[in-house]
């Protein structure tokens, strides 16, 4: 899948965001994490560290765009695990946020906003 | 499938405390909830800048989970049936579950509680919103369950384990735990482990890790000889072994462990992490010469 000269030019890279304190888990070249022995399920989610660095990225990224505090991302997305790294790399906007809001569909939103306008309905306390 | 089993008593965690929720912060709220059950003392306001999500007006489900690792505890999912979460109640531990009070197509997600089960009543008792008690009958609870897909999870302290507890899910939540740097708690966790299931695998590798991590190659050393012997096929174990010799500068054995794993090998995924420490030997070993 990966060039073994792209593979070690990637690892450099991971290497040096490391020192400088980037998002990727600290993890010592050639070790094998633990959930390599877990069930199938957990070794299928592994993420490599070049795999690590881009999903950790990408959510901190996707986070901060949602208005989490830049200074508190990072260990934001430390505390998630290879599953949910990448849960969250590709479904962020799927998954369920709760708090009560009640998230209204487009179209649902787009008639009250017209019957709104049209002096219909006083759903809204600000327009 | 979820239903409890006939005959079972009623229960309700009363001393379980109670966080009302600010609007929007269900998550921080039943956060608190649990975590201070399990030992934590810890306000909604602490945890608001670790699950609140204010672009989403909420919080996240993994985000839930993880702060709950960054505070030292273990979060493990329950199954999705009224036993399970009974079972947890039980052993003195409320459960946090997702519900989605509204509908599918105008879904209203919330976090809450779950203290009591009153089965003569048929109710649930949840710590939800601004209710200390909020009294649910079950059929209504099990719908609004149901459209999480019955997500709920417990908060343990590292040194137990959940009722019945699902091994392979346990040391995954552990091995989790380990990998955002909980080192403390994972050691507590994967002994706790070994006192239940003696000579697990899992528990003596992860050991192994942690002990690797912080520069105990000796100890490393012994609980990657132990995986080894209750499995010699082991590639990670010898993987991991060959690191522990080579810190030592025993570089003959490591060439042998590395040489060993990477002949066992079957797995592509791991070839990187083998080669790795093959150079990784060779080059402590140039250092000495």
């Amino acid at each position: 899948m990966k060039l073994s000269l792209l593979r070690s030019s990637m690892l450099h890279i991971v290497a040096l965001t490391l020192v400088s304190g980037g998002y990727a888990q600290v993890s010592h070249a050639g070790v094998i994490d633990t959930g390599y022995l877990v069930d199938q399920e957990v070794r299928a989610a592994r993420l490599d560290r070049v795999e690590t660095l881009l999903a950790s990225d990408s959510v901190a990224r996707q986070l901060e765009s949602l208005g989490v505090d830049k200074a508190l991302v990072a260990e934001r997305v430390q505390a998630l695990s290879d599953a949910e790294l990448r849960l969250l790399e590709q479904e962020m906007d799927a998954q369920a946020a709760g708090g009560d809001a009640l998230a209204l569909i487009g179209a649902v939103f787009l008639v009250l906003l017209i019957l709104e306008v049209l002096g219909v309905t006083d759903v809204f306390k600000k327009i | 499938m979820v239903e409890l089993e006939p005959g079972t008593a009623s229960l309700e965690l009363v001393d379980t405390p109670f966080y009302p929720q600010e609007q929007f912060q269900c998550g921080p709220a039943v956060l608190a909830t649990a975590l201070t059950s399990s030992g934590i003392a810890v306000e909604p306001d602490d945890l608001v800048e670790r699950v609140y999500l204010p672009g989403r007006q909420g919080s996240l489900q993994v985000e839930m989970l993880g702060a709950t690792r960054m505070s030292g505890r273990i979060p493990y999912r329950v199954d999705g049936r009224l036993q399970a979460v009974r079972d947890e109640l039980a052993a003195g531990r409320p459960v946090v579950v997702l519900q989605n009070l509204g509908v599918a197509a105008i879904p209203k997600w919330h976090y809450a509680v779950v203290v009591g089960i009153d089965t003569d009543r048929g109710e649930i008792v949840l710590r939800s919103g601004v209710d200390k008690r909020r009294v649910s009958s079950i059929s209504t609870f099990l719908r609004t369950w149901r459209r999480s897909n019955y997500w709920g999870f417990v908060v343990l302290r590292p040194d137990v384990l959940p009722t019945n507890v699902d091994r392979e899910r346990y040391l995954a939540a552990v091995a989790d735990m380990q990998k955002v740097g909980q080192r403390e708690a994972a050691a507590t966790a994967w002994n706790a482990a070994l006192e239940t299931w003696p000579g697990d695998p899992v528990s003596l590798f992860g050991l192994g890790n942690l002990e690797l991590a912080a520069g105990g190659n000796v100890e490393a050393e012994d609980h990657f000889r132990a995986v080894i012997a209750l499995n010699t096929e082991s590639v990670a174990a010898r993987n991991n072994l060959a690191i522990a010799l080579a810190r030592q500068s025993l570089f003959d054995e490591a060439r042998r462990e590395i040489a060993l794993a990477l002949d066992n090998n079957d797995d592509p995924t791991l070839e990187a992490e083998l080669r790795d420490t093959e150079e990784l030997v060779e080059s402590l070993a140039a250092r000495q010469y």
